[in-house]
């Protein structure tokens, strides 16, 4: 564990002559860096663990024999070191040389130019003469053909051995940080070349990484190289616009376009590592593919149209509905991705302005009830959990969530614990995962028995009286009110053997600082409140911190959303705060959810909905359901940046500016604000969400009457301003694994949701993202896929009681049992169509004869 | 072995290696007195005042080595005994393992009880199959005699010990990339601190001993601390094997007294120069160490005495050079080793030994140019001292000694594109 | 599968003495190596398997170590000792009549792929110079008629093996 809250010890040493005063355990480079000296390097990086192996950073320290390395020499009391001396001059220079001898010196068509750590050293070190007169060692591979010698190694990783340093950067990334195993160093000596395993190729989700903190051209990536220099693009500080985490990036851009993104590193969120969402995930700002101009839906055709004609038409029609049949006819979705203050704006349109609660920014399943305002579920919801935490969990269990898809940034995190600090984890998912190789445990249930598994625990804690704080007659109530009704039972339905149950039980009872966190699976479960109910119970039951048991949220800004109140029911601290800033009574009449206001406008009740930056029809989890309701609808109105399932349905539809096109905020899983700035503006024919929902508002004379700096500070005023309930540690609910439909011919549980390397719906148009996955699969099991006599790219035909689908088969890396995978990332193939409410997601598959 | 043998009294009886006849000649006595009358740190008091000195090259006094084990980390012991010979020169060790190989397990096994380690790994080079085969044939004899594993000589220690074989890598001999290979990784050295006493093996205390340090224990512990130092000096106690190689009538392995003058070895054990040629020069301590001269032949071979005459004891290989050998040819023989074994890890050795390798080479191809030797001796001052790992060094030095001693033929070969002393030893 | 169940077996039964799995890594080489002759890609990847180490791992190991030939070579590989203390002992002629002998060059294997003759580093064998290594075996303080004779014990025994 690391010791926080203990004083570290402190350590005076010199440094060129000035004193310093740093923490022990700090290395001598770290040392003189606070004191602004700076030491040259080639291998070290603040987040690797040092190898000392390029010499660049040799320092002379007094009562030392011989120079040691500034990057791996632990600070010691009284330590004078000089980072100068004539010797060191010397010795810096030598490795340079040394360095330069079979360097191409291709500077001019390098892409690092500029930002090289070789051209910067020698650069300073001012070496202007060679005393290599021998023909430079070229390392030309049989792939490689180019003048320059590059071997393309992965989807976007380009290696040209001639310019490695052999800094091991890149394999130590891999390895240490990301735990893949899809790049190598092999041979030895001088003749060390980097290249991924022979036959293979690099392609891990982290792999964009090994091209940033490359120090040399040695490895490039598709997507940046032979583009632009770096010192011509400008640069705007930002923040990932996909997955919750909120990797913190600086997006590249010039007048013409967005170039790429590097990390912004934020110790408290990502370390400075990025996946390659966060990394080539911008690349859909790009797309020529965008939508330019407003369309209007005229005889059933969507033609041009002007923005005055568009938005006159939607506040002519919303007023007219609001009117005639008033405002509980009107909804809002709002996509999980848009900023902070564009959510904030949303909901006071609907709120304050059209007088109705019916709005929502979630469009996964969401349980007509009305349950998405489950006291467990919620209160999980916004625990306030910190990434960085987890360097201080002893015991950590992941459940419901493939972490490395959900939460990359959470996921290294979770990785450096265990690496660094033994932190403990298990994981429990209903397919395997590739966080199995940390896991001491992975446990996978059965199909949609997240509850019965949450059940078992609860048994397990009380039947081995893990529980603290409450009695036996306590324990018995809660254990009375299970479903299942015993361990034995529970390990049955799950398919997991009791003693695991009991094992990790008795982990997290033991644990000092545990940590239950729980992700996608459980947020796209049907039963989503009975599970959170169980999780609540545990996290109760083995005293966990309130913030450490969590369900974390999945998208951008689904935590601001949800703060700022775009959602159906509010706190009444939140409601409090909004009357204050409106100075009027938020609307009184019921709101809708998603699913509730999906099933209104098949009830008639709902006439016309606004759709800002989301596409339920592909993306919510029940085709049927959410395409019939909006086939039904009287007006709809579609604003995003692509054509989509949703906008082809559209009344109206509205070219929507991309998150870099503006300035904002995010609130990432963690509650963090983040601000992100505007990189390059949108065409003239696009606009921000900001600017259209004001269009509307002034149009239907509603002004919202608040300038950019006002919406700022209002929307941030509130999510500052948020107060959380804490978890009540007296209370306990019911916990009641629900029945699971009937699928006697359906035998396999299809899951959706993410690829690796995709995210929502606009990675399609990401050219780099592509390159990883560029098509819709089916992942199976290699188990299930022999005995059905699959192999990889058999065609294969998922059907289910509403629908069905032909795909190529990928027989998967982690899955062993019975349960497939389809991406709902490809606009061209309707996963959803598979999956209803009735139907549970049960499918039966069929090889088709022709591949 | 003609001369006499202390340690290694029997080691030309050609049934040494078999469990029985090491008993017969006292075997595996050291070991149930260590365990019936020490204590473990008493062990280490009684191997710090015999003096024995690691016989791998550096010449490190192994009871110090030991006493830097923390004990009671929570983490297990372990020690990795240093079997990868591979110093051109060197083949002691292979002796023993071939033809002692009990005398090394009795050895091991005093050391893991001192150090209170239950877990022994010999690295064995990898292309040493028969001594290899020797030892692993041993391991097994002693575990079917119940000598090792479990509570062995009723004493509750418990030992388990592994051959290890390498793939074919000089740099494993160094200790750090020893344990990096014996983990399964690339046989890359790696940064002290942490030292591998405290943070070896597995990130695990591990002492890393030399075969030949561990082999002579036992007649430590039979003999006594006044007879062990009775041989040797009074800094270099002990007897110690020299390999002697190169242009004497009988090469081989001799063990002597520490401080015996090398002449001795030369002339007495070794028979002289091959047939009557002059001697030349002497790498005296494996291809690492720099020469001696003609005139240096008297020294005394212990490590204070060496390094008193500007080189090494190392590990105790005598290479003797004669007349008809050019030393650019010599160096380059050498240079073209330590490039091809270097591990690639830190620049000046990877970058640096293969430039050497690359102007030594045109020398002595009759391609060298003007100023080769001044690049090669500045590029020899960019890689001493600037590594992880001694092979840098062990690399410039015989280059750095070479040139002091021979310059005249190094640039006889830059101007006339020639050797001054056409090398052309016959194969008959 | 290229790996024999009896190799299989030495792998897993010296994996099990080792606290960790990563360390059967150069056990496998080697008793692949002896079982195969060479190693190449598709014997890492067997290992892979075999002892549970992801594949690049086993790769990056075995391409370090320089004594497992990494293509396929004669039934007999002939490795000659080149460094310092052979050289003094006639190494450099002893390569050339090795060469006269079998009628390839150095690397090259005989066309009955009986024969291949490499140099390598060290070896070892210093005060039995000069030496050379075929397979597993040291051959020392050779001579020409040594040689002669080796390689025709070999030639025969290679035929009694039907080869």
């Amino acid at each position: 564990m690391s010791d926080n809250g203990k004083e570290k010890e402190q350590i005076t040493l010199t440094i060129d002559g000035q004193s310093v005063t740093v923490d022990k355990g700090t290395t001598v480079l770290e040392a003189a860096g606070q004191i602004g000296i700076h030491i040259p390097t080639f291998c070290w990086h603040p987040k690797l663990d040092s190898i000392g192996a390029c010499r660049m950073c040799l320092v002379a320290v007094e009562k030392f024999p011989k120079p040691a390395v500034a990057c791996a020499t632990e600070v010691m009391p009284d330590m004078i070191v000089k980072t100068n001396t004539d010797d060191i001059v010397k010795a810096r220079r030598g490795v340079l040389e040394f360095l330069l001898l079979n360097h191409p010196l291709d500077c001019p068509t390098c892409d690092k130019g500029g930002e090289c750590d070789l051209q910067d050293n020698v650069f300073h070190f001012g070496i202007d003469k060679s005393r290599q007169t021998f023909t430079r060692h070229r390392v030309i591979d049989e792939d490689t053909h180019t003048t320059f010698d590059d071997k393309r190694i992965g989807p976007e990783v380009i290696r040209n051995m001639n310019r490695c340093v052999t800094c091991y950067k890149c394999v130590r990334f891999n390895k240490e940080i990301a735990g893949e195993y899809d790049l190598g160093a092999y041979e030895r000596g001088n003749h060390t070349v980097i290249d991924a395993p022979p036959g293979e190729q690099i392609d891990n989700f982290y792999s964009g990484n090994v091209v940033e903190i490359c120090p040399v051209g040695a490895l490039t990536n598709t997507d940046w190289r032979y583009k632009v220099r770096n010192w011509v693009a400008k640069k705007a500080d930002s923040v990932c616009s996909h997955d919750a985490d909120g990797q913190n990036i600086t997006l590249w851009y010039d007048q013409r376009q967005l170039w790429r993104t590097t990390s912004r590193r934020n110790d408290a969120v990502d370390e400075g590592w990025l996946c390659n969402i966060a990394r080539y995930g911008y690349q859909y700002i790009n797309s020529p593919d965008r939508l330019k101009q407003p369309l209007i839906k005229k005889e059933g055709k969507q033609v041009p149209a002007s923005w005055d004609e568009a938005i006159d038409l939607i506040a002519r029609r919303f007023k007219e509905i609001k009117e005639k049949k008033g405002s509980v006819c009107l909804a809002g979705l709002l996509g999980g991705n848009q900023s902070v203050e564009t959510a904030y704006l949303f909901n006071k349109f609907f709120r304050n302005k059209l007088k109705t609660n019916n709005l929502d920014y979630r469009l996964e399943y969401i349980d007509l009830k009305g349950s998405d305002e489950n006291e467990s579920y919620n209160c999980l919801y916004r625990a306030q959990f910190k990434i960085a935490d987890l360097e201080k969990a002893d015991v950590v269990l992941v459940f419901a969530s493939n972490f490395i898809k959900d939460h990359p940034s959470v996921n290294l995190r979770l990785r450096k614990a265990y690496r660094k600090f033994g932190t403990q984890v298990y994981t429990v998912n209903p397919v395997e995962t590739k966080s199995a190789d940390i896991s001491i445990d992975e446990m996978v249930y059965a199909p949609d028995m997240e509850t019965a598994f949450v059940a078992g625990m609860i048994h397990a804690i009380i039947d081995n009286k893990l529980y603290k704080n409450i009695d036996a007659a306590k324990a018995s109530e809660i254990k009375s009110k299970l479903t299942p009704e015993s361990l034995a039972e529970a390990a049955r339905m799950c398919g997991i053997e009791e003693n695991r149950f009991v094992a990790l039980a008795k982990k997290l009872a033991e644990a000092k600082y545990p940590f239950i966190l729980a992700g996608d699976y459980l947020m796209a479960s049907t039963k989503r409140h009975r599970t959170a109910n169980g999780l609540y119970n545990i996290a109760n039951l083995l005293g966990i911190p309130d913030t450490n048991a969590a369900i974390l949220a999945s998208q951008a800004n689904s935590l601001g959303a949800d703060r700022v109140g775009v959602r159906p029911n509010l706190s009444p601290n939140l409601t409090k705060t909004l009357e204050e800033k409106w100075g009027e009574a938020v609307p009184e009449s019921a709101g809708s959810n998603t699913s509730q206001i999906f099933k209104n406008i098949l009830d008639e009740e709902i006439d016309a909905v606004f759709v800002l930056g989301a596409n339920p029809a592909m993306r919510y989890p029940d085709g049927p359901f959410v395409n019939s309701a909006l086939d039904k609808l009287d007006f709809l109105v579609v604003a995003d940046l692509f054509e989509t399932a949703t906008s082809l349905k559209a009344d109206v539809v509205l070219p929507l500016a991309g998150w870099s096109e503006q300035s904002g905020a995010f609130v990432n899983l963690e509650g963090r604000y983040q601000r992100f700035d505007k990189a390059l503006p949108s065409g003239p024919g696009i606009k921000t969400g900001i600017d259209i929902i004001n269009a509307i508002a002034d149009a239907m004379e509603l002004p919202l009457g608040l300038n950019t700096a006002e919406l700022t500070k209002e929307a941030k005023d509130i999510v500052d301003g948020f107060v959380r309930i804490p978890r009540d540690v007296n209370k306990f609910f019911e916990v009641r694994q629900a029945q699971i439909p009937e699928h006697q011919e359906y035998p396999y549980r299809l899951m959706i949701g993410n690829d690796l390397h995709h995210f929502g719906y606009v990675t399609e148009h990401c050219p780099s993202l592509m390159r990883f996955t560029p098509e819709p699969y089916l992942e199976i099991s290699p188990n299930l896929a022999e005995r059905l006599g699959i192999e990889n790219d058999t065609l294969v035909r998922v059907e289910s009681t509403t629908g069905k689908l032909v795909l190529k088969a990928k027989l998967s890396e982690h899955f062993e049992g019975e349960v497939l995978f389809i991406p709902n990332n490809f606009a061209a193939t309707e996963v959803n169509s598979l999956i209803s409410r009735e139907g549970g997601g049960w499918v039966k598959i069929e090889k088709l004869d022709d591949k | 072995m003609a001369q006499e043998l202390v340690f290694f009294k029997y080691i030309d009886d050609p049934n040494q290696h078999k469990i029985d006849t090491y008993i017969e000649h006292g075997g595996y006595q050291a070991i149930q007195k260590v365990l019936k009358d020490f204590k473990p740190p008493d062990v280490i008091a009684k191997v710090k005042e015999s003096g024995v000195r690691g016989r791998g090259g550096a010449g490190f006094p192994a009871g110090l080595k030991w006493s830097f084990v923390p004990q009671n980390t929570g983490k297990p012991i372990y020690l990795a005994c240093n079997g990868d010979e591979s110093e051109p020169g060197t083949c002691k060790d292979r002796v023993i393992m071939e033809n002692d190989p009990h005398m090394l397990i009795e050895g091991i096994m005093i050391c893991c009880y001192a150090i209170n380690a239950h877990h022994a790994f010999i690295y064995i080079r990898g292309e040493f199959a028969f001594p290899a085969a020797r030892v692993e044939g041993a391991v097994n004899e002693a575990y079917a005699k119940g000598y090792l594993g479990k509570n062995i000589f009723n004493s509750g220690f418990d030992l388990d010990v592994v051959v290890h074989t390498g793939g074919g890598a000089y740099i494993c001999g160094e200790e750090t990339a020893l344990l990096s290979s014996l983990e399964g990784s690339r046989g890359n050295s790696r940064i002290r601190p942490p030292f591998p006493a405290v943070s070896g093996l597995y990130k695990c205390p591990t002492v890393i001993n030399n075969v030949e340090t561990l082999s002579s224990l036992p007649s430590i512990f039979n003999n006594g601390i006044e007879w062990y130092r009775s041989h040797g000096t009074e800094k270099s106690p002990g007897t110690k094997i020299f390999s002697l190689s190169g242009n004497v009538n009988k090469p081989g392995n001799y063990e002597v007294d520490l401080g015996t003058p090398l002449s001795y070895v030369i002339n007495e054990l070794g028979g002289g120069m091959q047939d009557g040629h002059k001697l030349k020069a002497i790498i005296p301590g494996g291809s690492s160490t720099p020469l001696l001269m003609p005139d240096q032949i008297d020294t005394p071979l212990d490590y204070e005495s060496m390094a008193a005459a500007g080189s090494m004891l190392g590990s105790g290989a005598i290479i003797v050079i004669d007349e008809r050998c050019c030393m650019v040819w010599a160096l380059m023989k050498l240079i073209n080793f330590y490039a091809h074994e270097s591990c690639g890890r830190c620049t000046p050795c990877r970058e640096g030994t293969a430039w050497l390798k690359q102007l030594i080479n045109r020398i002595e191809n009759g391609e060298g140019q003007q100023g080769d030797i001044e690049l090669i001796l500045d590029a020899c001052d960019n890689i001493i001292g600037r590594t992880i790992c001694p092979l840098g060094d062990a690399a410039v030095m015989p280059t750095r000694s070479f040139i002091k001693h021979f310059r005249d033929e190094f640039e006889y070969h830059i101007e006339h594109k020639t050797c001054k002393v056409k090398t052309d030893y016959p194969f008959v | 599968m290229i790996l024999k169940e009896s190799t299989i077996k030495e792998i897993k039964t010296r994996m099990v003495r080792y606290p960790s799995r990563r360390s059967a890594i150069l056990p496998a080489l080697t008793a692949a190596y002896r079982q195969v002759g060479h190693l190449n890609n598709a014997v890492y990847k067997e290992i892979s398997r075999v002892i549970e180490i992801p594949y690049v791992e086993i790769a990056e190991a075995a391409t370090f170590y320089t004594m497992f030939p990494k293509h396929e070579v004669g039934k007999y590989l002939i490795q000659v000792c080149h460094n310092i203390s052979c050289s003094l002992r006639g190494a450099d002629n002893m390569l050339l009549y090795l060469q006269e002998k079998l009628g390839i060059k150095m690397g090259e294997t005989t066309p009955d792929n009986l024969f291949t003759l490499i140099s390598v580093e060290c070896l070892g064998g210093c005060s039995a110079a000069p030496m050379m290594q075929i397979n597993q075996d040291y051959y020392e303080d050779l001579t020409r008629e040594k040689i002669d004779n080796i390689l025709a014990d070999l030639r025969a025994k290679a035929d009694e093996e039907g080869k």
